[in-house]
């Protein structure tokens, strides 16, 4: 597989210690191309030079916060069937229901298990895979 | 359960570097955004934007914290996110007891964070918690702040609102510009208000809302970011979708380097150094075997190597320097912190911060500067009532100023308080004279004797001082970095405490000279001028020998007698001048070979610790030779000429 043929991972995080630790976690899937983003309006940046098979999105982040970048992904058609795992920090339980109304398709919190989100990015890429 | 949860140690530990890294940028964040939260005290006006710049860096802290298994830390940053939670959704106003919570709470935070660093035992937690906790139970509801960026309100006239518009693409983004550099941009001429995603006719554009006073030709500087802009209505309001505030927006172009890797490459440019000095050598050596052509062309060659590696040490000493900022603004946060405990008003003020220093020095000064400052204010500011009867302002001034002279960098640490009591520490060291025949203070024994070990002029030590390191482990760590400390002091005025520290460590620009087949290396910046001296126009004054220059007495020191050298019989002599006015002294030696670049090597075995011996050197032969410590010689002569003298 070419790195053109590589899966694109967005990894959209504040912090760049959080984003290490994800793309390590990852790191055993393979055949992947990770890429981060430090902020929201970075993510849709990314988002628009090159479309990513997954993402993973915190929500408090500065510029802007994770679930106007979800919205704003869902609302548009070419972003509809990426898988969005939203990685955040735990909080209150109505933030949950916020992240999966806005499109969410999982939502873990912080602190984290490298061995459960990596069985769980496997997961969302293997069914988009089959969907595709 | 959790343990189910808890990453192995071994996934953790390839992260911790990362994260006190990212954990000390935050506290520095926290600790800036607390200062100027200050001022919103018992205020009816939030500073939303600062309240939120400090949630976040809880929150990541708080997630980090998790991640690394630091469980203190993590349940830390929870209640202080919870207690800012509280006030950026305008339930309550920051009250005093809350802001106190908050400083407090960072502290702990803070040395959480380090006890974990150094494997050393975690400070408690719980008080801290409970007190956050009651903050937020105590909170006053029958308030309804008004909430507002108060930075937005004293908005000037002159200021105009713009609307531009971005659009991201490939090429741009290969060019360097995009969404973060667009917005660092902006935010250089003027206040973003808004950044806002917007779709265009299938395209999707950033559009950036800016107040800026910025003129014409200002935004035309702008152009290379291909933006598009109008100028809006002030009628329009415009509803920021995310607050912003001053800190967060450093998109930087930065990287980070391990200091080990700068100390490599610096350890490289000086082996380079060496390396040139042996070739020019070899090239000396080969002048009569080539033709006046190739002899040109090689010395052409071997400037060209001389003035690219000096430029290469320049570069990569400047990468190692950082703005001493980086030290005075956590200083900005001690002295709130001991100004409380003492329950003294302290203003600080600050100037020089944009001095550079060596990061090197960055943590090492770190702890001598935070004792003086302790002292200064535990010690040296009076209590509100005193300062009011001996008719000074009720508040203290702690003064940090940083310049460069020369080659150095100079720090001091003042206050207008009342000063050393002299008396007290020479009741405490009888055997010391601390005042001169006139009775003036001599300051280097005074300092000499409050740096001595265990001499404290309290009778106990007070909380602020007495966790600290005493003067003497001050005055060891300025030595330890080859610097030097003074202080000077008024009985009822206040105390200085000048810090000298070199401003190269590594590399530097010698004088070398023979005395008696010897040869030695002297730090250029100590040189004023070199003379050339005739052995007959030197006198002999009560066992001191001097001689005329520019009009003035000049006593010299023989370095061949300083050690036990043979005295040159014949021909002339030079003479290093060392100091200016009437402190000036000749060093004579037989001979000045030459200004080089050399360098220095510490010598750290105690058994070369040789008064006068500043460290060593060589000059590309393979020999070592010795770089002298010229201050430390000259004090040495002038107490055995003054000891002389008084036989």
């Amino acid at each position: 597989m070419s790195a053109e043929n590589k899966r694109r991972i967005l990894i959209v995080d504040d912090s760049r210690t959080m984003r290490r630790m994800v793309a390590t976690s990852l790191s055993n899937i393979g055949e992947c191309r990770f890429e981060e983003a430090a902020n929201g309006l970075e993510a849709i940046e990314r988002l628009v030079l090159g479309p990513a098979d997954l993402m993973i999105l915190d929500l408090n982040m500065p510029e802007l916060h994770g679930i106007e970048v979800l919205k704003f992904v869902r609302a548009r058609p070419m972003y509809q069937s990426m898988p969005v795992i939203v990685l955040t920090t735990k909080g209150e339980e109505s933030v949950q229901r916020e992240a999966m109304a806005a499109g969410a398709s999982l939502y873990l919190t912080k602190p984290f298990s490298a061995i459960e989100l990596e069985a769980k990015v496997r997961g969302l890429l293997a069914e988009a895979g089959d969907k595709a | 359960m959790a343990d189910l949860n808890q990453p192995p140690d071994d996934f953790v530990n390839q992260f911790l570097d990362d994260y006190f890294a990212e954990c000390e940028e935050h506290l520095a964040v926290v600790r800036a955004g607390l200062l100027n939260l200050e001022r919103f005290v018992d205020s009816s006006i939030a500073d939303t934007a600062q309240l939120d710049e400090l949630f976040r860096s809880f929150h990541t802290i708080k997630g980090i914290s998790g991640m690394v298994g630091l469980s203190p830390a993590e349940q830390l940053a929870h209640e202080m996110e919870g207690y800012l939670r509280v006030l950026r959704q305008g339930e309550a106003l920051l009250s005093k007891e809350g802001f106190d919570s908050l400083i407090e709470g960072t502290k702990v935070l803070e040395e959480v964070i380090n006890a974990h660093k150094t494997h050393a035992p975690a400070p408690a937690i719980e008080r801290t918690i409970e007190i956050l906790r009651e903050v937020v139970a105590g909170k006053d509801t029958s308030v309804t702040p008004a909430k507002g960026q108060p930075e937005q309100t004293q908005k000037t006239e002159d200021k105009k609102q713009w609307r531009f518009l971005f659009a991201p693409s490939q090429a741009r983004s290969e060019a360097g510009i995009n969404v973060n550099t667009v917005r660092a941009r902006l935010q250089s001429i003027g206040d973003i208000l808004s950044t806002t995603p917007l779709v265009h006719d299938g395209d999707v554009l950033f559009e950036l809302i800016v107040s800026t006073s910025a003129s014409e030709s200002e935004l035309d500087a702008l152009k290379d970011l291909e933006l598009t802009s109008e100028p809006i209505e002030p009628e329009e309001k415009v509803e920021p979708i995310t607050p912003t505030s001053g800190t967060s927006q450093t998109i930087s172009t930065s990287v980070r380097v391990d200091l080990v890797r700068l100390d490599q490459l610096m350890l490289l440019v000086g082996e380079l150094v060496v390396t040139r000095a042996r070739l020019e050598k070899n090239l000396k050596s080969i002048r009569t075997s080539v033709t006046p052509v190739q002899w040109r062309q090689l010395q052409e060659v071997h400037v060209a190597f001389g003035k690219q590696l000096r430029d290469l040490r320049n570069d990569v000493m400047r990468v190692r320097m950082v703005p001493i900022a980086e030290v005075f603004d956590r200083m900005r946060f001690v002295v709130r912190d001991i100004s409380r405990e003492t329950r003294k008003q302290v203003i600080l003020e600050l100037s020089g911060q944009e001095t550079e220093i060596d990061k090197f020095l960055v943590e090492r000064l770190m702890d001598p500067l935070l004792h003086l400052v302790r002292n200064s204010i535990s010690h040296g500011i009076e209590s509100e009532e005193q300062r009011i009867a001996a008719g000074k302002p009720a508040e203290g001034h702690i003064y940090l100023r940083a310049t460069t002279a020369g080659e150095l960098v100079v720090i001091e640490v003042g206050d207008d308080g009342r000063g050393i009591d002299v008396k007290s520490v020479a009741a405490q060291a009888p055997e010391v004279a601390l005042w001169d025949d006139e009775g003036r203070i001599d300051f280097d024994r005074l300092l000499e004797t409050i740096s001595a070990p265990g001499l404290s002029t309290r009778d106990h030590a007070d909380r602020a001082s007495g966790r600290g390191v005493g003067m003497d482990v001050v005055a060891r760590a300025i030595s330890d970095l080859d610097g030097s400390l003074s202080v000077f002091t008024e009985a009822g005025k206040g105390t200085t405490f000048r810090i000298e520290l070199p401003l190269t460590l590594a590399i530097t620009d010698a004088l070398i000279a023979t005395a008696d087949a010897q040869t030695f290396a002297i730090h250029r910046s100590a040189v004023q001028e070199v003379i050339e001296i005739e052995p007959g126009s030197i006198k002999v004054l009560e066992n001191n020998e001097i001689i005329l220059h520019r009009d003035e007495v000049l006593p010299l020191v023989r370095l061949s007698r300083v050690f036990n050298l043979k005295d040159k019989k014949e021909g002339s002599l030079h003479a290093f001048v060392i100091g200016t006015g009437n402190r000036a002294t000749g060093l004579v030696v037989d001979k000045v070979l030459g200004l080089r670049e050399v360098v220095v090597r510490s010598l750290s075995d105690p058994l070369t610790d040789v008064p006068g011996v500043g460290g060593a050197t060589e000059l590309g032969d393979g020999r070592p030779i010795l770089i002298l410590d010229v201050m430390e010689i000259l004090n040495a002569s002038r107490h055995v000429y003054a000891s002389q003298q008084s036989h």
